[in-house]
């Protein structure tokens, strides 16, 4: 059973006149690494506003369709009971942050669920440990870097324990050597089973975490499926989504007649591709 | 504003500031009420000199100091109005008891700023909130409290920010007459409020994200618990009020009288 099950879900904020989401399906499988991406404005926000509950509970507005999440439907059940399944993380680190030390801020949530002390000190520790921000403990947020309010962030919805973690461009605040950082650790995460659902527009950046890509435009969900078999097409780039680099070079190369095997998404994966081709012509 | 620096608490750690956040405002209370009791420029003084302890104890001599700069500033400006209006009350003259109370109010100033800024430097917002918290107060209001200082220092970068980006397209603040550079200060206003309108919407989605008001019973990650030097201190506080009751009580009969210290500076 898919861990995210939607249904023509199809949205509309208050006091807007066209709907922000049209007729979304799709299904995400526990344990994926989901990249959700398209041009600006196209719905990526909202999508991920429904997954805990935000639409409609907080935001209103009218709501056709069906939306699964943990077996829960999302019509049916609070934010807060919601949250406990789905860790929604922001962009701006700076206002997700609501404690003046680190390790009360990571407790804020499971204070609000009223967990007993003994329990939440141990959350509080593995969440610090999990993010490596152990020694930042007693600082205060303005005190940090951009990268490190964002592991807090982070380590405040991981504390919560939920099997699905959705961030919302979360690295569009940080330096690259910060976003790598960041990504290196959410990918750490997912192998240890969490389902993650990624927001991001440099897909030179993330490309080579993911294992499934929806990309939407306009409201809808146009293209979804396995990033190598989607960035083959020119299909994103006409939307404005930018391919990775290496993955453009090799599919320009292949329209002129170079064949490769694959189509590489990182670098490495280039130069081996272009190893094992020289490799073969020279036999 | 390096005043308020002096007021501006610093993740530290020291003997004063492991010290319940509960007796520790007791302590700046009756530290007010003894000031408020007594307008003898003595017992200010004495008060001033009870200051020190704690500020050693809580290593925050160099933030205390900027606080204290700016209360001198602001005690000079208190001790002359005293003074000059005093001259013109009682008919041009001025006795020495009347030199005496104008520093006795202008010390009295200087200790309720260095007892208060000993209080926020050593206290963390958290503790402060959980303070509340505990006292009854319900929690919307405490984490309103904690949210507002919490964004004190995100507020004024933003602000800053503002003034630079209107600042590089030709405006200029400090131009005109009074009137007009308050006017000059709407620019910034706007932009500041439009932001922290939207912050708070980003805010709440974020609270709402991490499961607020899911459950009537609030857990609490930090714990107030009174430790033995806070009984110290708690008895500190009230044998300090007990005696300067005493002393008043028997100033007021008549019984004492609190020695004067200019004529005694003067006489040697």
């Amino acid at each position: 059973m898919p861990i995210i099950e939607a249904r023509n879900l199809t949205y509309t904020y208050p006091g807007s006149s066209s709907p922000s989401l049209r007729d979304v399906s799709f299904k995400v499988e526990r344990g994926e690494f989901v990249l959700l991406t398209g041009p600006s404005g196209c719905g990526k926000t909202t999508l991920c506003r429904c997954l805990n509950g935000l639409i409609p509970h907080f935001y209103g507005g009218t709501l056709s369709g069906e939306l699964v999440v943990s077996g829960l439907k999302i019509t049916e059940h609070p934010i807060h009971e919601l949250a406990l399944h789905v860790g929604l993380v922001f962009q701006n680190p700076e206002n997700q942050i609501f404690a003046l030390s680190v390790e009360k801020d990571v407790a804020f949530g499971l204070e609000n669920i009223g967990m007993d002390r003994e329990e939440m000190r141990r959350r509080v520790e593995w969440a610090l440990e999990v993010t490596g921000i152990k020694d930042l403990r007693d600082r205060a947020p303005h005190e940090l870097s951009g990268g490190q309010q964002q592991r807090v962030a982070i380590a405040g919805v991981l504390a919560m324990r939920p099997e699905i973690l959705v961030l919302d461009e979360p690295t569009s605040f940080l330096d690259p050597l910060g976003a790598v950082r960041i990504l290196e650790m959410i990918k750490k995460l997912n192998e240890e089973g969490l389902t993650i659902i990624l927001i991001e527009h440099r897909l030179d950046l993330v490309s080579r975490y993911v294992d499934h890509v929806m990309i939407m435009n306009e409201g809808s969900i146009v293209l979804d499926g396995r990033p190598r078999e989607l960035f083959q097409s020119s299909y994103p780039e006409l939307l404005g989504v930018g391919l990775p680099k290496v993955t453009k070079l090799f599919n320009m190369l292949r329209n002129d007649g170079l064949n490769f095997k694959d189509v590489p998404l990182t670098p490495e994966e280039a130069s081996r591709l272009v190893e094992e081709a020289l490799h073969d012509r020279g036999r | 504003m390096s005043f308020l620096e002096g007021f501006r608490f610093r993740g530290s750690d020291s003997l004063m500031h492991r010290l319940d956040p509960r007796v520790k405002f007791v302590y700046v209370c009756v530290i007010f009420l003894i000031a408020v009791m007594y307008t003898d420029f003595l017992v200010q003084v004495l008060l001033f000199i009870l200051q020190f302890p704690a500020v050693y104890l809580g290593r925050v001599y160099r933030q205390w100091m900027k606080s204290m700069r700016g209360a001198v500033f602001l005690a000079v400006f208190i001790l002359v109005s005293i003074l000059l209006s005093q001259y013109f009350y009682y008919g041009y003259n001025l006795l020495l008891s009347d030199f005496e109370y104008a520093l006795a109010m202008s010390m009295r100033f200087i200790v309720l700023v260095a007892s208060f800024s000993i209080f926020f430097l050593t206290t963390s917002p958290d503790y402060l909130g959980l303070a509340l918290e505990q006292s009854g107060v319900p929690y919307q209001f405490c984490f309103a409290f904690v949210t507002a200082v919490r964004f004190v220092p995100v507020l004024a970068e933003e602000a800053q920010r503002i003034i630079d980006a209107q600042r590089s397209r030709g405006m200029e603040l400090e131009k005109g007459s009074f009137l007009k550079r308050v006017r000059n200060y709407i620019p910034i206003l706007i932009p500041l409020i439009v932001n922290a309108v939207k912050r708070s919407l980003e805010l709440a989605e974020s609270m709402e994200s991490r499961a607020w008001g899911s459950s009537k019973k609030r857990s609490s990650y930090y714990t107030l618990k009174l430790r033995r030097g806070d009984y110290a201190l708690a008895a500190i506080s009230i044998a300090a009020l007990s005696i300067s009751l005493y002393v008043k009580y028997l100033v007021m009969q008549g019984l004492i009288r609190i020695p004067m210290v200019l004529p005694l500076i003067l006489r040697t």
